[in-house]
C-alpha cells in the first residue's frame, strides 16, 4: 500500500498543480463575467423586490407588488401586447425576406454583390439617426410620405378606399395615430433588420453541398421548388434556427425608433409602448428602480427562454453536419 | 533632469492659474430653443462685471422632467452642478432630498436685497417651511395664441373668452373650410393645462398632500378637454411640430404657454399674431398655474469662492439686466419688480402680445407638485390619460377618472 501511496503522490500534485493554474488562468474571466453580469442581475432581481426609487437613502421591500402590477395594470397590457406585436409581426417577416433575398442574391453572381451592399446598408446604420430620417419623413404635412400619397389625388386612385379618404380628410398622421404607430415601428424593424438575416442566410447557403442538389434532381426532384423543400430548407435548419433566436432577441430589444419618435409615452396611447422603452421610462426617467428593475427581469426571462429553446432544437434535430 | 522640468512645469502652470484666480462653477438649464437667445445674450455683460467668474454650460435638459431626473442621477453620481434651472413644480423633491440648499446665508448677507427687486410675492414660489431655496427666473401662464389672417378667413372677428365659445369659434371656421383650427396644449410639461382647467375653477390638484383627481371639478376639466378635442377635431400633434406649424401659419388658435412667444416671434410665418387672455369654463379663470422655473443652488464645493461666484451668477440672471433679458428674449415674465418696472418700463407697451401674461399675474397661483417620489411617474399617469382622450380611446370620462385616480393611488405615498 506505501507503496502505491508514494507512487501516486507525485501524480496527484501534478494533477493539483495543473488545476490550479487552470484555475488562475481562467480566474480573471471568471470575475469579470460574475462582476459585469451575473452580480448586476442579482441587484436587478434583488431590486425588482423592493421600492427604491434614486436618491432615497433607504428603500422597503415590497415582496411581489412590483410583478403583481406588471400583470394586473392596463399599462403594462399594453406593453405586452405592443411587445408581442412587434415580435410576432417582425421576426417571421424579416426571417422570410432575408431568407428570400439571400436565395436571390446567391442566385446571382457577381452582381449580386451590389444588392448584398444595399440591402445591408440599413443594418449598418444607425437605428437611431435613421428614426430621425423616418420621422421627417412621416411628418403629416411636409413628410415625403403623405406628399407622395397626395400626388394619387385627381386621379384613379382615388376609387381605393385609403385613397379616397385620404383625399378627403387628409392622410393619416402615421407616428400620432394608435391605429398605425406599432405598424410604423414594425415596418422600421423589418426594413432596418432583414439584411442581416440575408447575410447569415447567404453564409448558411454557401455551406450546402452541391452534391445534394444533383442527388436530388437524380431521385426525381425537378421543380425548384421540390429542390428548395427536400434540400435547402433542411440544410439551412441550423441557420434558420440561429437566425429566428437572433432576430427574436433583437426584436425584444427594439428601443432606438420608439425613444426617437416618441420619447414621452411611448406612441399614442401606448401603443409602442415596448419593454425595452418600459424599463427605461421606470428605470431611467421616472427613477422608480423597483419596478424597472421587475420589468427588467421579465425581460431577461423571455430571453433566456428563447436561447433555451434555441439549445433545445440545435441539439435535438437540426444538425445535418 | 526629466523631473525637474515635469516639476518646474506644473509649478509654472499652478502659478499662472493663481494668477487669474478664475473661479468655475457649472451650470445647467432646460428647454435649449427657448432660453439658448437669453443666455446668450446676459453672457456678453456678465463677463463684464465678473471677468474672474467663468460659467460653464452643460448639456440643457429636454425638459422640467429631465431636469429633475437628471439632477437626481447627478446626486447619487456625486457631480452636481453648481447652480441648476429647475421647474417650479419640481423644487419641493430636490428640497426634501437635501439636494437642493437653502438660500438664507447668501440674503441674509445682502445689503439691498429688497431693493434689487425680489419681494416677498416672487419670492414665496420657491418658499418652502419659510425659507427660500430658490430664486425665480421665469413665469409663464398659459394664453391664447391667434392667427387672426386665419381667424378672419374662417369668420371670426372676436377673440374667443370661454372655451364654449373657443368651441364654437372652432365650428365656424370648419365650416369656412379651415382644416386645423385649434391646437391645445394638453402635452405640455408637467400636467400643467389639467393644473389651469382646475385653477379655472379655483380648485387645486394637489391639497393637503392629497391628489385631487377624484373631485368633480377635474370631472369637468376631463369633461372640457373632451369636448374641446372631438368638437374642434383636434389634431393629435406632438407639442413641437404644434409650435412649428401654428409658427408656419397652419393653425388657427393655439393655446399654450406665453413662454413659447418669443420663438414663435423669431420664426413666424407672414401672418398677424396676436396673444389672448386664456378662457375660462364659464366666464374668466379663478386663477391660473404659474409656470418657468427657478435657479437653484446645488454646488457641492466646500470652497468658498465658488460658492459666492455660484450666489452672484444666481442673482445676476434674476435680477437687474440680467432679468430684463428674459422678457426681451422669451415671452416669460422675470419675476423681478425693479426689471419689471424700471427696465421693462416701456417694453410692454411696444410687446403688447408679451403684456397679456403680465395682465393675467393677479391670477398666478401655484404649479402644484405631487407628494412622494413618484412625482414623475404621476405625471405620466395624468399624461397617459389625457392622451387616450385626445387619440378618442377614452369616451366615458366618469370611467376615464375611475381608472386615473387608481393608477396614481399605487403611486402615492401609503397608497
Amino acid at each position: 500500500m506505501a507503496v502505491l501511496d508514494a507512487d501516486l503522490q507525485p501524480l496527484r500534485k501534478e494533477e493539483n498543480r495543473q488545476a490550479r493554474t487552470a484555475w488562475g488562468l481562467a480566474a480573471p474571466a471568471l470575475a469579470l463575467m460574475i462582476l459585469i453580469l451575473l452580480v448586476p442581475v442579482c441587484v436587478a432581481i434583488v431590486l425588482s423586490f423592493s421600492n427604491y426609487a434614486l436618491g432615497n437613502p433607504g428603500f422597503d421591500w415590497v415582496g411581489v407588488q412590483n410583478y403583481e402590477r406588471l400583470f394586473t395594470r392596463s399599462t403594462y397590457e399594453k406593453m405586452f401586447i405592443a411587445t408581442f406585436t412587434y415580435v410576432v409581426t417582425v421576426v417571421p417577416i424579416s426571417v422570410g425576406l432575408g431568407l428570400g433575398a439571400a436565395m436571390l442574391v446567391h442566385s446571382l453572381g457577381r452582381i449580386g454583390d451590389i444588392y448584398k451592399t444595399i440591402y445591408f446598408l440599413p443594418v449598418m446604420a444607425t437605428l437611431l439617426a435613421m428614426a430621425i430620417a423616418w420621422e421627417f419623413m412621416l411628418h403629416p404635412t411636409i413628410g415625403m410620405v403623405n406628399r407622395t400619397l397626395a400626388m394619387a389625388c385627381g386621379t384613379w386612385m382615388e376609387a381605393i378606399a385609403f385613397f379616397g379618404n385620404g383625399c378627403a380628410d387628409g392622410f393619416p398622421l402615421w407616428l400620432r395615430d394608435r391605429d398605425y404607430a406599432i405598424w410604423v415601428v414594425c415596418f422600421i424593424g423589418i426594413w432596418q433588420g432583414f439584411g442581416f438575416n440575408m447575410v447569415l442566410y447567404l453564409a448558411g447557403l454557401t455551406s450546402v453541398h452541391r452534391e445534394l442538389y444533383h442527388a436530388a434532381e437524380m431521385d426525381g426532384a425537378r421543380s425548384a421548388w421540390e429542390r428548395f423543400r427536400l434540400v435547402t430548407w433542411p440544410a439551412l435548419g441550423p441557420t434558420t434556427v440561429f437566425v429566428v433566436t437572433i432576430s427574436c432577441i433583437r426584436a425584444f430589444q427594439v428601443f432606438d425608433t420608439i425613444e426617437a419618435f416618441w420619447p414621452q409615452g411611448g406612441g399614442p396611447n401606448k401603443s409602442a409602448y415596448v419593454m425595452m422603452f418600459a424599463i427605461f421610462e421606470k428605470g431611467v426617467q421616472q427613477n422608480l428602480i423597483g419596478i424597472g428593475s421587475a420589468i427588467t427581469v421579465l425581460f431577461l426571462v423571455f430571453v433566456m427562454f428563447l436561447t433555451l429553446i434555441q439549445r433545445w432544437l440545435v441539439e435535438r434535430k437540426v444538425h445535418y453536419g | 533632469m526629466k523631473l525637474t522640468t515635469t516639476a518646474m512645469v506644473l509649478v509654472l502652470s499652478a502659478s499662472a492659474v493663481f494668477a487669474e484666480e478664475k473661479v468655475t462653477i457649472e451650470f445647467a438649464y432646460p428647454y435649449s430653443h427657448l432660453f439658448d437667445v437669453t443666455y446668450e445674450a446676459m453672457m456678453p455683460a456678465f463677463k463684464e462685471a465678473h471677468p474672474n467668474i467663468e460659467v460653464k454650460f452643460r448639456a440643457t435638459y429636454e425638459s422640467y422632467e429631465d431636469a429633475t431626473n437628471t439632477i437626481l442621477r447627478e446626486a447619487v453620481a456625486g457631480n452636481l452642478p453648481d447652480v441648476t434651472m429647475q421647474g417650479l413644480n419640481r423644487q419641493a423633491p430636490l428640497i426634501d432630498k437635501g439636494i437642493a440648499q437653502s438660500l438664507e446665508p447668501f440674503i441674509a448677507s445682502e445689503a439691498d436685497f429688497e431693493k434689487d427687486g425680489y419681494h416677498e410675492a416672487m419670492l414665496s414660489l420657491s418658499t418652502f417651511d419659510n425659507t427660500v431655496y430658490g430664486l425665480p427666473f421665469s413665469i409663464s401662464l398659459p394664453v391664447g395664441y391667434y392667427n387672426i389672417d386665419i381667424l378672419r378667413a374662417g369668420g371670426i372677428e372676436e377673440l374667443p373668452t370661454t372655451w364654449d365659445e373657443v368651441i364654437a369659434a372652432c365650428k365656424t371656421m370648419k365650416a369656412n373650410g379651415i382644416d386645423n383650427p385649434i391646437f391645445w396644449g394638453w402635452n405640455i410639461t408637467g400636467n400643467w393645462f389639467v393644473q389651469a382647467l382646475l385653477w379655472s375653477q379655483d380648485s387645486a390638484i394637489v391639497d393637503g398632500g392629497r391628489v385631487t383627481l377624484d373631485s368633480p371639478e377635474a370631472l369637468v376639466a376631463l369633461e372640457q378637454m373632451q369636448e374641446i378635442f372631438t368638437e374642434c377635431e383636434m389634431q393629435n400633434l406632438e407639442w413641437k411640430a404644434a409650435l412649428s406649424s401654428f409658427s408656419a401659419g397652419d393653425i388657427g388658435m393655439m393655446f399654450w404657454s406665453t413662454s413659447a412667444l418669443g420663438a414663435v416671434e423669431r420664426s413666424q410665418g407672414d401672418f398677424e399674431l396676436v396673444t389672448g387672455p386664456f378662457p375660462g369654463l364659464d366666464g374668466a379663470p379663478m386663477g391660473l398655474p404659474a409656470g418657468g422655473n427657478a435657479a437653484m443652488l446645488t454646488s457641492t464645493s466646500d470652497d468658498p469662492k465658488v460658492r459666492d461666484a455660484a450666489w452672484t451668477w444666481l442673482k445676476y440672471i434674476t435680477s437687474g439686466d440680467g432679468a430684463a433679458e428674459v422678457a426681451k428674449t422669451t415671452g416669460y415674465m422675470p419675476p423681478n419688480k425693479a426689471a419689471n418696472e424700471i427696465i421693462l418700463a416701456d417694453f410692454y407697451e411696444q410687446n403688447p402680445n408679451k403684456q397679456t401674461a403680465v395682465d393675467q399675474l393677479p391670477l398666478l397661483r401655484d404649479w402644484l407638485a405631487y407628494p412622494g417620489d413618484n412625482g414623475l411617474a404621476i405625471t405620466q399617469v395624468i399624461y397617459d390619460s389625457i392622451e387616450r382622450i385626445v387619440t378618442g380611446d377614452a369616451t366615458d370620462m366618469n370611467a376615464l377618472q375611475q381608472e386615473m385616480v387608481e393608477e396614481v393611488a399605487d403611486l402615492l405615498p401609503n397608497g
